[in-house]
């Protein structure tokens, strides 16, 4: 029991991590049908702006995390401003081979960089943690969750809130109708971009501050963003938060009571469970494709 | 003579020349050519149903990684020669993608790609979670060299041939296909797939055929290459890179021709083993920095692009940003 | 167009064709008093971290032997060149860049990086013929097949979690009684900890768990969920770098704490595991292949101390054991070739099979399957974030820590 207990604790924690990361994946898709094979290159890119923030002016990763929301907004919004912009209306696989050579360009350009070794953000707190009974509680996990839920709540609110919120879900549903009110599309859809990776390289912060990282990992977290995403729905994001507990848990409880190399198959295995059966995601609606909920 | 038949006396000169080829070239060269002969069967593979049918698969290198293991495992564990082992894997390739194709063909557009992608990644690791049967993670050894073999190695010349011929194969099948009704009616599913049903064409039996006939094809190339490595492991037979690379080709070749793939694997290969001689360090930051480039000039292919420069004597490359962006 | 097409296809197979004919040189590519090596390293990929590393200590051994004039075969001084490629760390590309060495005339062939491309060169070493030194693949298997053209300078996998066991069952104090084994699934991983668990039963310890994890995994949380309520005494992993700060990092989040502490393999001398753990990553027991305590000298290197000295004052940094086994590698070919008194592919593999040397990285002498059976792998520990050797016991080891405190502690 007290091994339950802690497979699902842990599993939350680590899954709650998951599903920041693909909160920015998923509004991407949801509001542009636009599958950002890069993703997970933003997120190694912005542990890296937090670990340099680190070393080199001392500053915690909870800070460079902002620092590297900033920078890799930027970064988004120009490469989806001048890049991306370029090929929304070519067939699907155009966005897909164009983001895989640019995932494949920033991965690159980091090992380059930075090499390819794995990197880790020390912090004195993050593996420390309190006990629950048997079950041990670390603070780095702990305020990740917390952030995560925060980053979540913040994004909606933005959403449903303020203008340019609107403006992106407008955009969403309707892109044709969007720019006739007024809406400036280009701007809108590097500003979701943006903010997709800026939530991506919040993320790669705190991963940094309770795992390790390196470039070729970023292939691993786009693909269980693809899973989380589609579990919770395209556009969702409080589906995507909920995907990503849920896998974390179902993750954990596999590891637990199955052997810990089939963790990957079972994730891929949901991934398809749910395409056949709820190909909306969980929490998703049978609308059109391209449709922001919050 | 008409462009066609021009077209056709150069494909079998080429042909011929090809046939010829390891009279008077080296080895290890031997060994390059027959990569890109496997790479454009790929590529053409996936034409058949990215490319007519508008499904664009991500997890084709699933067919490739099965028939690689089909034939290892039956070489290795029930010592079985290569040939039979092949024709087993081409049909485990078919009913594969037939079953697969039962859920997974419901799909469209980004979420064919994922959960054709999902399938691929899962089986991989189904694979490497039954060590006893695959070898898992430790990968699993063809007996081919030596006394121990059922079927001895045949050495590259052979190999050469074998990719040749599968390259004829597959090329042929694109090319029947795009002039039956078949073809057809792949075409009017990737353009409008409801329309396509209204008009009477049964697009699930279109849909599954074009599936099955690309993963019979992956397959044997998966089957060859097994056999040319001689051991092989889950990570790279069921590459999700090897799957970008082979789709790449086709898309920059030109999807939905019977040329393109073939223009598209000889470009690229060329093109990646240039840059990996005298670009040592960078030479994927600039294949992928070339990605972005081609996709965004060159969308249709260079065999359309072609096409339309010729008709309409000038370069189109600043249309297609014009056309498809935002 | 399809004409331009298809008769592009016929000029760019006839110019490849044509390109080939003129890189065919003669054969043993040997000319003018250069003997040309080739290597197929994961400069880029996965890997790519080893890989230069690798390349590091061939190109050491390189210009080390070139300032002395060469090497020295029957008599005449012969400078020695190193063609590099990248694989891309994927298996089948090494193999065919070996190949196309071989079209190049390259027969002697520096071992590519890790056990994957190691094996699929192997293969095509065997089939051309040409010979091949491997220095950094290790799992048993390569020299299960009856291979005749490859020889490995480098300890076995089967000695990277033994060696750990030996060392605690010679130098803990208490010994340990209960053991736990955590490793990633690949080959090489299983081979180690297979062996490892072998020795440990032999050594009168209880293997109470074994567990595996994918390979290059980062969250390792379920197995140590599921080894911490037996309470072992030693935790050992068969690891690779990722595998093993994870194992640490999320033993400290939840609460595993072994008496004698953990023994990570080829984790704990990589530079970056003491880096990024800093004071957890005290105590923690590893293996090397080769330490700056290594007992052995050679003429050309000198002693591990020189070899430590040389690479800091070449490369800036202190040298990793993948810098040595490259390094050692490249002197085994040396010394055969000086041995056999010839460049003749099958004379210099047959002093291959009987060297039997000191050299700065231990003693170099290949069994009947190529491999260097006889030399031992060293143990190393972390103390006060730095690595030092603790076993086996000579000159400038230090004693083992053990037991080790819990993580709060150290």
């Amino acid at each position: 029991m007290a091994q339950f207990l802690q497979a699902t604790v842990y599993g939350l924690l680590q899954g709650s991590l998951y599903a920041l990361v693909a909160v920015g994946f998923s509004l991407v898709w949801g509001v542009m049908n636009i599958v950002n094979l890069a993703h997970g290159a933003f997120v190694i890119m912005g542990a890296y702006v937090a670990l340099e923030a680190n070393l080199t002016f001392g500053l915690d990763p909870l800070i460079g995390m902002l620092i590297a929301a900033m920078a890799l907004f930027v970064f988004g919004y120009l490469v989806q401003r001048l890049l991306i912009n370029l090929v929304v209306n070519a067939p699907i696989w155009m966005t897909l081979l164009l983001t895989f050579g640019l995932e494949l360009f920033c991965v690159n350009v980091l090992i380059a960089v930075a090499t390819g070794d794995y990197r880790s953000i020390a912090t004195s707190y993050a593996a420390r943690g309190f006990s629950m009974g048997s079950v041990r509680v670390p603070y780095g996990r702990l305020i990740s969750f917390v952030l995560a839920i925060t980053l979540t709540a913040a994004l909606a609110a933005f959403m449903n809130r303020t203008r340019t919120g609107q403006a992106i879900r407008a955009t969403g549903m309707d892109r044709v109708t969007a720019r006739l009110m007024g809406i400036n599309v280009r701007n809108i859809y590097a500003v979701t971009f943006g903010i997709a990776a800026a939530l991506a390289a919040a993320c790669g912060a705190l991963i940094g501050m309770v795992g390790t990282f390196s470039p070729p990992g970023a292939g691993a977290l786009t693909l269980r963003s693809f899973v989380i995403a589609v579990l919770g729905g395209l556009g969702n994001m409080w589906g995507a938060l909920a995907g990503g507990l849920l896998l974390g848990a179902v993750e954990a409880w596999g590891g637990q009571y199955l052997s810990g190399t089939l963790v990957n198959a079972i994730s891929f295995g949901v991934l398809i469970l749910v395409l056949i059966v709820r190909p909306t995601g969980l929490l998703g609606r049978p609308f059109y494709e391209a449709r922001v909920e919050v | 003579m008409t462009g066609r038949r021009i077209a056709l006396v150069a494909a079998g000169a080429s042909l011929v020349y090809a046939a010829l080829a390891p009279t008077f070239t080296t080895g290890s060269l031997l060994r390059t050519l027959g990569s890109i002969f496997m790479f454009a069967t790929l590529a053409q593979a996936w034409n058949v149903i990215g490319g007519f049918a508008g499904y664009a698969s991500f997890g084709n290198v699933v067919f490739f990684g099965l028939g690689g293991y089909v034939v290892a495992v039956l070489m290795a564990k029930a010592r079985w020669g290569f040939w039979p082992s092949l024709l087993v894997a081409i049909v485990f390739g078919v009913v594969f993608a037939v079953l697969i194709g039962l859920p997974v063909l419901r799909l469209r557009g980004h979420y064919f790609a994922i959960a054709t992608l999902g399938v691929a990644e899962g089986t991989r690791e189904v694979v490497l979670n039954m060590p006893r049967l695959t070898g898992g993670g430790s990968g699993i050894t063809i007996p081919a060299l030596g006394t121990r073999a059922t079927t001895p190695y045949p050495g590259n010349r052979a190999f050469y041939y074998y990719f040749l011929v599968l390259l004829v194969a597959a090329t042929a099948v694109v090319w029947l296909i795009s002039r039956s009704r078949f073809g057809y009616a792949l075409r009017a599913i990737h353009q409008d797939e409801d329309a396509a049903g209204a008009v009477g064409i049964d697009t699930t039996r279109a849909k599954t055929a074009a599936f099955a006939i690309s993963g019979g094809l992956t397959a044997a190339a998966g089957a060859i290459f097994a056999f040319q490595q001689v051991t092989i492991y889950p990570e790279r037979l069921f590459s999700v890179e090897i799957t970008v690379l082979f789709v790449v080709m086709a898309v920059i070749g030109g999807t939905g021709t019977v040329a393109g793939p073939v223009v598209g694997a000889v470009a690229l290969q060329f093109l990646s083993e240039y840059l990996r001689s005298h670009y040592l360090e960078f030479h994927t930051l600039i294949f992928g920095a070339i990605i972005i480039v081609a996709v965004v000039f060159l969308p249709q292919g260079s065999v359309s692009f072609v096409r339309e420069a010729i008709a309409e004597r000038r370069l189109p490359l600043l249309d297609n940003v014009r056309r498809n962006r935002l | 167009m399809r004409i331009r097409i298809a008769l592009g296809l016929v000029v760019l197979l006839a110019l490849a064709s044509c390109g080939s004919e003129s890189k065919v040189t003669g054969a043993g590519g040997t000319a003018a008093g250069t003997i040309k090596l080739g290597a197929a390293l994961s400069l880029t990929g996965k890997l790519a971290r080893e890989g230069i590393l690798t390349r590091e200590g061939y190109d050491y051994c390189r210009d080390k032997v070139n300032a002395q004039g060469g090497v020295k075969v029957a008599g005449k001084f012969y400078k020695l060149a190193i063609t590099y490629q990248d694989d891309k760390s994927t298996p089948d590309t090494a193999a065919q860049l070996v190949d196309q060495m071989n079209d190049g005339g390259i027969k002697f062939i520096l071992g590519p990086y890790g056990s994957a491309s190691t094996e699929a060169a192997a293969a095509v070493v065997e089939k051309n013929g040409q010979l091949m030194i491997d220095s950094a693949g290790a799992d048993n298997a390569i020299f299960a097949k009856g291979y005749k053209q490859t020889f490995a300078v480098l300890s076995p996998a089967t000695t990277y979690v033994t060696a750990m066991v030996k060392a605690a069952a010679e130098l803990a104090s208490p010994k340990p009684k209960t053991v736990a084994i955590l490793s990633a699934d690949d080959g090489f991983s299983k081979t180690a900890a297979e062996a490892g668990a072998k020795a440990a039963r032999s050594a009168g310890m209880n293997v109470v768990a074994t567990e595996f994890f994918p390979n290059g995994a980062t969250d390792v949380s379920s197995e140590l969920t599921k080894v911490k309520p037996k309470h072992v005494d030693l935790i050992l992993g068969s690891v690779h770098l990722a595998e093993g700060i994870a194992i640490i990092k999320q033993s400290q989040e939840l609460g595993v704490n072994p008496k004698g502490g953990f023994g990570l393999t080829v984790a704990v001398p990589t530079p970056t595991f003491v880096k990024t753990l800093g004071k957890a990553a005290n105590d923690v027991i590893g293996s090397s292949q080769w330490t700056p305590q290594t007992k052995g000298r050679d003429s050309l290197f000198g002693s591990a101390e020189d070899y430590t000295t040389g690479i800091r004052t070449k490369l800036g940094h202190a040298p990793e054991y993948h810098n040595a086994e490259a390094s050692a590698a490249c002197l085994a070919f040396i010394e055969a070739a000086n041995k056999a008194g010839s460049l003749d592919v099958g004379k210099v593999r047959d002093a291959l099979a009987s060297l039997d040397v000191d050299t700065f990285f231990g003693h170099i002498k290949f069994d009947s399957t190529g491999k260097n059976a006889d030399k031992p792998m060293s143990v190393v520990q972390v103390q006060n974030g730095q690595l030092v050797t603790v076993w086996p016991k000579g000159p400038g080891t230090k004693p083992l820590v053990w037991p080790t405190p819990a993580f709060g502690r150290r």
